[in-house]
């Protein structure tokens, strides 16, 4: 009897004391539970909090600045003349350019780029592009020509493997206000891009040269430009191009206004490993073709000249880079050969060459220091008659550049 | 006899060109099968070289690598399928 009675009395202990204990592990599992769920929901809402939003504004740019020395000497009618002259920071090469993007969903991207160089504040381009299709791209406002790959690849400054633009290059202004469609297609192992620009086009000047598009169309003739560009290997190491650009550039009303420009852009891009050698080989070449006109005589305005307006200007580029060579890979080795003829017996007909060597350090893949060196010849075939021939002129240049994509 | 008239007769050809490739686009032509498995890291390094060294993930945020991608589809004139690939490669190994 004494024993049921023991056993009955350690029974319900042990009943209160499993009852004891549950009450208190389920109250701190509650508050186990409580802490971890305010934390989740706290980490929530910081995640909402910086969740992205549809749109997103950043600023990007380029920045390029240094140092060039130089000796021209000059040879006209038996007379030598020599000249020096030191320049910091270059003013040829010098820019600061921030670039603001707008991103409207995934549809609209909008770009501007205002630009400080040549001691002048410009704007490089403002334009809005929408993403129609796949591979098919709408832009209106001020943009880059597709006219060659020059102006739009390799033009700034961190890109660039030497200190200076190829000569001519210029020639053809890189920007113009219209509208634009270009895309990139997928081709089998192959891939292709097209770019069609329909703009103001430009403008002849007095003298017989190229003005860049203005705002107002100087002759209700919109100029075509076009670019097609083919990437015939399934690694896109190489991509081959040519362009065109066709339009009346003479200004309505007056003797000019039926002259036309056809300009036209062969272009190379080639960029691939040998290891441990990254090999990158860039080409274009240019012709610019002007109507015949009758230009008024820097001498006399009652007399006229004329002159065939047809110009040429190219360069090949190499440039060398031991990616594989740990000691070496943040150097670089470029050379370039730029060849310019612009129309003789004009006032600005010459036949200039120049070759250009340099070293860039890549302080990171967007920043980089560089030293390049550069040789020029030019012959004058100006207009003897018209005070324009300026004989032959050689020159020297040391550049010292650094430039960075911020 | 029939004045020839170069100006136009090229721009025409180009516009004609122009609309069927336009059009052609939109119906999407199509990569091979080699080309369409390619990985956003063999895209990145293929194709940004082409211009300028290939630009590390660590360089910008998620968001900031999307804009970054419309933009340089718009210089590079990359597919929408190459675009998307490298920037998801971007995005995903910061």
């Amino acid at each position: 009897m004494k024993k049921n009675i023991l056993f009955k009395s350690y029974a319900l202990a042990m009943i209160l004391l499993m009852g004891i204990c549950a009450k208190s592990f389920a109250q701190t599992a509650s508050t186990v539970d409580s802490s971890i769920y305010d934390r989740l929901n706290y980490l929530e809402e910081q995640m909402n909090y910086h969740k992205s939003g549809d749109d997103h504004f950043m600023v990007v740019g380029l920045a390029t600045m240094g140092f060039a020395s130089n000796k021209t000497t000059n040879i006209l009618n038996g007379v030598t003349d020599i000249t020096k002259s030191n320049s910091f920071p270059d003013v040829d090469h010098f820019e600061f350019s921030p670039m603001l993007l707008w991103r409207h969903g995934k549809k609209f991207l909008m770009e501007f780029e205002p630009s400080f160089a040549n001691n002048a504040v410009g704007v490089n381009w403002a334009d809005i592009s929408y993403f129609v299709a796949p591979n098919l791209i709408l832009r209106a406002g001020y943009f880059v020509l597709p006219f060659g790959t020059y102006s739009k690849k390799q033009a700034a400054g961190w890109i660039n493997k030497l200190a200076t633009d190829p000569m001519g290059i210029g020639d053809v202004p890189s920007a113009d206000y219209g509208v634009e469609i270009e895309g990139g297609l997928p081709l089998g192992s192959m891939k292709m891009n097209y770019d069609l620009a329909l703009t103001n086009g430009l403008q002849l000047n007095t003298d017989g040269t190229l003005a860049g598009g203005n705002i107002v169309d100087n002759n209700n003739n919109k100029t075509i430009t076009a670019r097609l560009g083919l990437l015939p290997f399934s690694n896109s190491s190489l991509e081959l191009g040519v362009s065109g650009m066709f339009g009346k550039v003479g200004n309505y009303g007056t003797i000019y206004q039926d002259v036309k420009s056809n300009l036209y852009a062969i272009d190379l891009n080639y960029v691939k490993t040998f290891v441990p050698i990254l090999l990158n080989i860039k080409s274009q070449y240019n012709i610019i073709n002007i109507d015949d006109a009758n230009y008024v005589s820097p001498l006399d305005p009652t007399q006229t000249y004329t002159f065939k307006n047809h110009t040429t200007n190219g360069f090949v580029q190499c440039a060398i880079r031991p990616t594989g060579i740990q000691a070496l890979k943040d150097l670089e080795l470029a050379g370039r050969y730029t060849t310019y003829s612009t129309p003789a017996n004009s006032t600005f007909g010459s036949d200039q060459h120049s070759f250009s060597i340099g070293l860039n350090y890549w302080l990171s893949w967007r920043a980089v220091a560089r030293i390049t060196y550069e040789a020029y010849t030019g012959n004058s075939t100006a207009s003897q008659a018209l005070n324009a021939f300026t004989g032959t002129t050689n020159s020297n240049t040391l550049f010292l550049q650094f430039s960075i994509q911020l | 006899m029939k004045k020839y008239k170069p100006l136009h007769t090229i721009s025409l050809g180009i516009i004609i060109l122009f609309s069927a490739i336009s059009i052609f686009s939109i119906n999407s032509c199509a990569p091979s099968k080699a080309v369409a498995a390619k990985s956003g890291v063999q895209l990145w390094s293929e194709n940004c070289q082409r211009c300028h060294n290939t630009p590390s993930p660590t360089t910008f945020s998620p968001e900031i690598w999307e804009t970054v991608g419309m933009h340089m589809q718009t210089r590079a004139l990359l597919t929408e399928a190459e675009r998307d690939k490298i920037v998801e490669f971007l995005k995903s190994s910061r």
